[in-house]
């Protein structure tokens, strides 16, 4: 019986360590290991042990703080460099969009006008148009969002991180 | 009222490694240096790819700085970032696995130094106590190393050690009893208990 309790306690102790009990039991712990001297040598060894653990000092580089700004410099660059490249890819891309639709716009709409300005026929046009115009544009659009693909690739086979 | 003076320091870190402010980045290598360093001696049981851990850790921490909310406090976001770290380390050189709760001595002797003049638990050891528990700390299991350290050393709740081992409350309060046990025999100068 009395074992049990020890046993009990033990885990009490070790759940207060750990800090996983309620005020009530560091309470009710409290007073107990003022009366019982074998928990109280547990809870002792336990705390012994804890202190031991504060009682490392590891040594630490005095350079590598120096070496972590250098890296850490080099690196925040290079994502606002790569930052930068999406932007300008985002409103390439864009661009590319608003050309293709101006591109089909004019093909459609302004045949006509274009075919009497240059004695053809507005199938002649609208054809010269979709070959000049709108399937670059197009083109440009679905090869874009290829780009960063194709640098990291690039940046790849040349052994730089990506 | 400015925005910095009604801010909690973790806000101030979160606003900081959204806008991946360098300046606040320098301020906290040097805050948190010695800690993440001890952090990874206490998980890996080495001194050896410590200081390259721990600028890879910061260099994540300026690439993924916007995955931190600033809602709980940085360290256990920090320690999670190492961890991961510390893991893809470990898988690299095929040591014992962090996750692993099992109690395999085999893995946990090819994990540690085997010579006691290598252990970096030996060469810090600067007190009687902490002499007595360096070979104790290098053969036990790093999951139980890992538990101790952030409990008493960085004094996490058990709910941010469970957070950044991904485990469960109950499953951390379990490491943390059995590393103190393998410390008390120790102490009492009984055998391992790892």
């Amino acid at each position: 019986m009395q074992t049990d309790r020890h046993q009990s306690i033990c885990k009490l102790i070790d759940k207060s360590l750990a800090g996983d009990v309620s005020s009530q039991e560091e309470k009710s712990l409290r007073q107990h290991l003022l009366a019982c001297a074998a928990c109280k040598q547990y809870w002792d060894t336990s705390n012994r042990a804890i202190a031991g653990l504060k009682g490392f000092a590891f040594e630490t580089d005095p350079n590598l703080p120096g070496k972590i700004f250098a890296a850490l410099t080099l690196r925040a660059a290079q994502l606002e460099t790569q930052q930068l490249s999406h932007r300008q890819l985002a409103w390439s891309y864009v661009a590319a969009l608003v050309l293709t639709l101006a591109g089909s716009f004019a093909a459609m709409q302004l045949g006509d006008r274009f075919a009497s300005a240059f004695s053809a026929s507005q199938q002649q046009v609208q054809l010269g148009l979709i070959a000049i115009w709108i399937v670059p544009s197009v083109c440009f659009c679905l090869l874009l969002p290829t780009l960063p693909l194709m640098s990291k690739r690039r940046l790849h086979a040349k052994g730089l991180p990506l | 009222m400015t925005l910095a003076a009604t801010e909690s320091e973790p806000e101030r870190i979160a606003r900081g490694l959204r806008h991946r402010d360098v300046a606040l980045l320098q301020t906290l290598v040097q805050q948190y240096q010695y800690r993440l360093v001890r952090y990874f001696i206490f998980l890996l049981g080495t001194r050896d790819p410590v200081d390259d851990l721990v600028q890879e850790t910061w260099l994540r921490v300026l690439e993924r700085g916007r995955s931190y909310d600033g809602e709980s406090r940085f360290e256990p976001w920090l320690f999670a970032v190492a961890r991961n770290l510390a893991i893809d380390h470990t898988r690299k050189h095929r040591l014992v696995s962090l996750d692993s709760d099992d109690n395999d001595e085999r893995e946990a002797v090819s994990f540690s130094p085997v010579s006691g003049a290598d252990s970096p638990f030996e060469q810090a050891a600067r007190s009687e106590d902490a002499q007595h528990l360096a070979q104790s700390l290098q053969l036990l299991q790093p999951v139980y190393r890992e538990a101790l350290v952030l409990r008493f050393q960085e004094e996490l709740s058990l709910q941010e050690i469970s957070q950044v081992v991904g485990a469960s409350v109950s499953t951390v309060s379990s490491r943390i009893y059995r590393g103190l046990a393998a410390l008390r025999q120790q102490m009492d100068g009984g055998a391992h208990a790892n």
